[in-house]
């Protein structure tokens, strides 16, 4: 059965895995920073009080939840060109990610928020500190720690999501294992390969989820007083 | 308008929903003076200390704290509470910073005292309530009564004029309710005027020139520990009483 497996294809394509793979890398990293500063700000929006900036943030973070992220690509990919918006693919892609990737991360950003205690909020104010000083010395701090194991959970769906990328033809990493899968009718060492090297992505991450938690977890241990 | 004291209610209400729960508040602490604020538990003794500070507001009458009117649009609420230090029941030390943070971090921001000088005068308070050596320990590493002297340190940091106590000590293990409340008395001896929610008798005894006791939101009795402690007018605060002492 596997004799008709063809490494030898394999490494012969691998400079085009290669650059699949540097591109998949690069991409997500922009649209993750861009998916940070979706999230931020829509996370400060929907913890205001007043419900002219919070409506709006529920809204966006409801209509990119409750719609496929294909969806949400092709309305921008297509859709935004009968607009009168002509942008590159590789530009769609990376606002594609970041718009919904934005979402998911304003919702961690805001449990994070949430998850601290109320009396920190109160002994920030009662020492005469202003909203964004308790922000800034207080809330942010400790929030920050809480939320980057979530946000690493959510880098690693969003380097899985950046695969749908190759729909609108950005040479990413699974748009060169669909180019050896057409060129020589080999999907099988095609899509295995490009399985591999998602992997390995997703160990790279996951080993920094890892450390960063063990390195912004060091809470003193309790000493016996 | 009559006599202002450092804090002055006046016919003060204040409900939660349709619970009333501070009845026609009328109260004034003096400068200097040391108030304790006693009752049954849900009486509104802890809303009533956090409305001093604007962490609860009113519905109506009149509070005034340092010659400010709470609720007036010329009071700077922000900057009256630099001027009130408050100690809660469950400390809220900020558990990301060093007992010496945590004392320095109003004054260096809120204040903008030098870092040098906020961590001078830190390192001396610190001292001051018996934590020399743990200036560098954070909040887990501190036993409930360390971390309540740090958090009355963190308070006194600022230079108050006032300072309010919201049952500091009822979190705390016995063994260490003691090292507490001398820091309080200490701190009361230098002259702070000071209101404070607890149920330590020795204390009141000590340095409180008054005992108020609440009930169901209201203000029942007033007099000085030894009338209050030994001659309580009302049934209510006999009962109160008879409770609390007989273990």
């Amino acid at each position: 059965m596997l004799e008709n497996f063809s490494f030898r294809t394999i490494v012969e394509y691998l400079p085009l895995f290669g650059q699949g793979l540097v591109t998949t890398v690069w991409l997500s990293l922009i649209s993750f920073a861009g998916a940070l500063a979706v999230g931020i700000v829509l996370s400060a929006m929907n913890l205001q009080r007043g419900w002219l900036f919070r409506v709006p943030a529920k809204a966006y973070i409801d209509a990119v939840r409750a719609t496929p992220l294909l969806a949400q690509l092709y309305f921008l990919y297509f859709g935004l060109p009968r607009l009168g918006f002509v942008l590159p693919e590789l530009v769609v892609g990376i606002l594609a990610l970041s718009l919904n990737s934005g979402a998911y991360v304003a919702e961690i950003i805001r449990a994070g928020i949430l998850s601290i205690p109320r009396g920190q909020v109160e002994a920030g104010v009662a020492s005469g500190m202003t909203y964004v000083q308790r922000m800034r010395l207080v809330i942010l701090p400790q929030a920050f720690k809480v939320t980057i194991p979530p946000l690493l959970g959510q880098a690693i769906v969003l380097v899985k999501d950046s695969a749908l990328l190759s729909l609108i033809s950005v040479a990413e990493l699974t748009r060169a294992g669909q180019l050896l899968a057409s060129d020589r009718f080999m999907p099988a060492e095609g899509f295995i390969t490009i399985a591999a090297f998602y992997l390995l992505l997703y160990y790279c991450l996951k080993g920094l989820a890892a450390l960063s938690g063990r390195w912004l977890g060091l809470q003193p241990a309790r000493s016996s007083t | 308008m009559t006599k202002t004291g450092m804090i002055d209610f006046r016919g003060v209400n204040k409900w939660f929903g349709a619970l009333n729960v501070l009845r026609d508040i009328t109260l004034s602490v003096e400068p200097r003076e040391v108030v304790v604020v006693c009752g049954p538990s849900g009486s509104g003794k802890s809303t009533l200390i956090r409305c001093i500070n604007g962490l609860e507001t009113i519905r109506d009458g009149d509070l005034v704290v340092d010659g400010q009117r709470l609720g007036d649009p010329a009071t700077n609420m922000t900057r009256l509470r630099t001027e009130i230090g408050f100690v809660f029941q469950s400390f809220n030390l900020y558990p990301h910073k060093t007992a010496l943070e945590n004392v320095t971090l109003a004054p260096i921001h809120v204040r903008k005292i030098p870092r040098a000088e906020a961590e001078q005068a830190g390192r001396e308070l610190l001292a001051k309530v018996g934590l020399a050596d743990k200036v560098d320990a954070y909040p887990a590493q501190l036993s409930g009564g360390q971390q309540q002297r740090v958090a009355i340190a963190r308070c006194l940091g600022m230079r108050p004029k006032i300072m309010l106590f919201d049952e500091p000590t009822s979190a705390l293990d016995p063994e260490m309710i003691s090292e507490v409340l001398d820091v309080m008395v200490a701190v009361a001896e230098e002259g702070m005027t000071m209101m404070v929610v607890t149920h330590e008798m020795g204390f009141a005894r000590k340095v409180a020139q008054r005992v108020v006791f609440m009930d169901a939101g209201a203000i029942v009795e007033s007099g000085t520990p030894d009338e209050f402690f030994s001659h309580p007018k009302t049934d209510r605060s006999r009962a109160f009483l008879s409770k609390i002492l007989r273990h």
